[in-house]
């Protein structure tokens, strides 16, 4: 494809749609900055190479966060990257409660992060949140009940 | 509780300018390569793929005898031919035909082989390219791509890689599809990381501007512009590396580099390039951004116009090179090509 044809406007316009969205996805799976950073490029260089057809707007939107779930799934196959999280790579956050939950979620299995990031962030529903990750309701069920309990039980201990 | 706490924590979390910008810089880096045919994928089933297709490539049977291909695929190996239901569905326009040889359907992904061969002439050849011209419609929700994975010399035929993924819970198996092409490009020239005879050092400090309204660009900060900015006025050309592309102002704007391109026939033809400078050491050194607009839009007599800037000072710009890549296509095909065909897997085929 043409330099021109992929810095359209419209190449522009959808990374500036869905950065944040993506960017957010990711962070809330790798709980990392560099991390994120790198899942962000890879998941954005993917949509420029693969060149998708989309049939509507919800379409670009599912497609793009399917890639970045098995952009940070990657992430997470190596053992590292499952060990090391720099100090510097996370956010400090506003309210003493946000940092608890966000220490709590990095002691969270990744498997559950996003879920809990699709459900409580982008609100979607269990059914969308099957769909779009391409497994059962029933697990996405299990997974966000499972979720739910550990994240309180971590966050009692806290206070 | 969690959820307002989760949702008033990812409100902080955001990408920084400085990725995004430079996200838009690979991406556009990407796109210079023009390179659309990917490498195969998925481990062993990845493997059938490329032997399939290296099979199908190989003689000049193909696309002329297609029952013949599948024959010798089961004599040579059943394991990988199974993998594949042939569909043998074909349409014919303007001398080329339009043949959809194969399906292989795995998982909820769909991968469909389509071969283009040109039955009168020479127009298909190596470069052939769909652009934005093709068409899949399905009955399913998905995303999908289309890919040139091949190309016989023989038989002037070039084949494509549709791959379909579905999004929902629906089976794919059983649905039709169908993939329209209305026009394509071939015989393409390029000339990569050549250098352009440009004399930076005496270039003018007070160039010529004028206010122009951005029709694309990408790089650093080009969003926070809006619709207008200050380009080069357009000149006799300095230089012409490729039929249709013209170097049309080189100059300083504002402390900056500015470099012109001009191409005719853009949008027939995709004809485009780009600049890059190499230091002393041989390092490259990429524009900071670059922006487009246009003249005579409605008109025949269009031309695209492609400004890039280098934030480099003009007391050392001496001390660079400027090199450049341009590609454009020799022809432009038109036509109406349609095949609509079954998405069977291979033991479900009559």
């Amino acid at each position: 494809m043409s330099v021109e044809s992929q810095c359209t406007a419209a190449v522009e316009s959808v990374v500036n749609k869905y950065a944040d969205m993506v960017y957010r996805l990711a962070f809330a799976q790798v709980r990392s900055k560099s991390d994120a950073d790198d899942i962000f490029q890879e998941v954005f260089l993917r949509y420029v190479r693969s060149k998708p057809v989309f049939e509507n707007e919800e379409h670009r939107k599912a497609w793009l966060i399917r890639v970045t779930v098995n952009c940070s799934n990657n992430h997470w196959s190596s053992a590292w990257n499952r060990r090391t999280v720099p100090l510097e790579d996370c956010y400090t956050f506003e309210l003493p409660e946000e940092s608890g939950l966000d220490e709590a979620l990095r002691k969270l299995a990744p498997k559950y992060r996003s879920v809990i990031h699709l459900f409580y962030y982008e609100g979607y529903s269990v059914a969308e949140i099957s769909a779009v990750l391409g497994i059962r309701e029933s697990t996405v069920r299990t997974q966000l009940t499972r979720a739910r309990t550990k994240l309180l039980e971590m966050l009692k201990e806290d206070y | 509780m969690i959820e307002r706490t989760y949702k008033s924590m990812n409100e902080q979390i955001r990408p920084s300018p400085g990725l995004i910008s430079h996200t838009l810089y690979l991406m556009e880096e990407e796109g210079k390569t023009g390179n659309r045919t990917r490498s195969f994928y998925r481990g062993p089933l990845a493997i059938t793929a490329i032997a399939v297709i290296c099979f199908l490539l190989a003689g000049p049977v193909f696309a002329v005898n297609v029952p013949s291909v599948y024959d010798l695929m089961y004599l040579v190996s059943p394991d990988i031919a199974q993998y594949f239901a042939p569909i043998r569905e074909s349409c014919e326009d303007n001398g080329i035909r339009m043949e959809v040889v194969s399906t292989y359907i795995h998982d909820n992904t769909a991968e469909i082989y389509v071969a283009m061969q040109d039955l009168t002439g020479d127009r298909i050849d190596g470069t052939t390219d769909l652009f934005d011209s093709y068409s899949i419609n399905r009955a399913f929700d998905s995303a999908a791509t289309c890919e040139r994975v091949g190309y016989d010399e023989e038989t002037k035929t070039v084949t494509f890689l549709i791959q379909i993924t579905e999004w929902g819970s629906r089976d794919i198996e059983g649905s039709k599809m169908t993939f329209s092409v209305r026009e394509f490009l071939s015989h393409k020239t390029k000339l990569e990381d050549v250098p352009v005879d440009i004399a930076l050092a005496e270039l003018s400090g007070t160039s010529k501007t004028q206010e122009v309204q951005i029709t694309g660009g990408g790089g650093k900060n080009v969003k926070d512009w809006g619709d207008s900015m200050t380009a080069l006025v357009p000149q006799i050309p300095i230089c012409t590396p490729l039929k249709g592309i013209d170097v049309t102002a080189a100059g300083y704007v504002d402390g900056k580099l500015h470099l012109q391109l001009a191409t005719r026939d853009k949008l027939t033809y995709d004809s485009h390039g780009y600049f890059y400078l190499l230091d002393s050491r041989g390092n490259k050194i990429g524009y900071v951004y670059s922006v487009s607009f246009a003249e005579n839009i409605e008109s025949d007599e269009r031309i695209d116009y492609q400004e890039f800037v280098f934030d480099i000072p003009q007391d050392e710009i001496g001390n660079y090179s400027l090199f450049g890549s341009f590609y454009t296509s020799g022809l432009n095909t038109k036509g109406n090509w349609r095949v609509t065909f079954p998405l069977v897997p291979d033991d479900q085929q009559s």
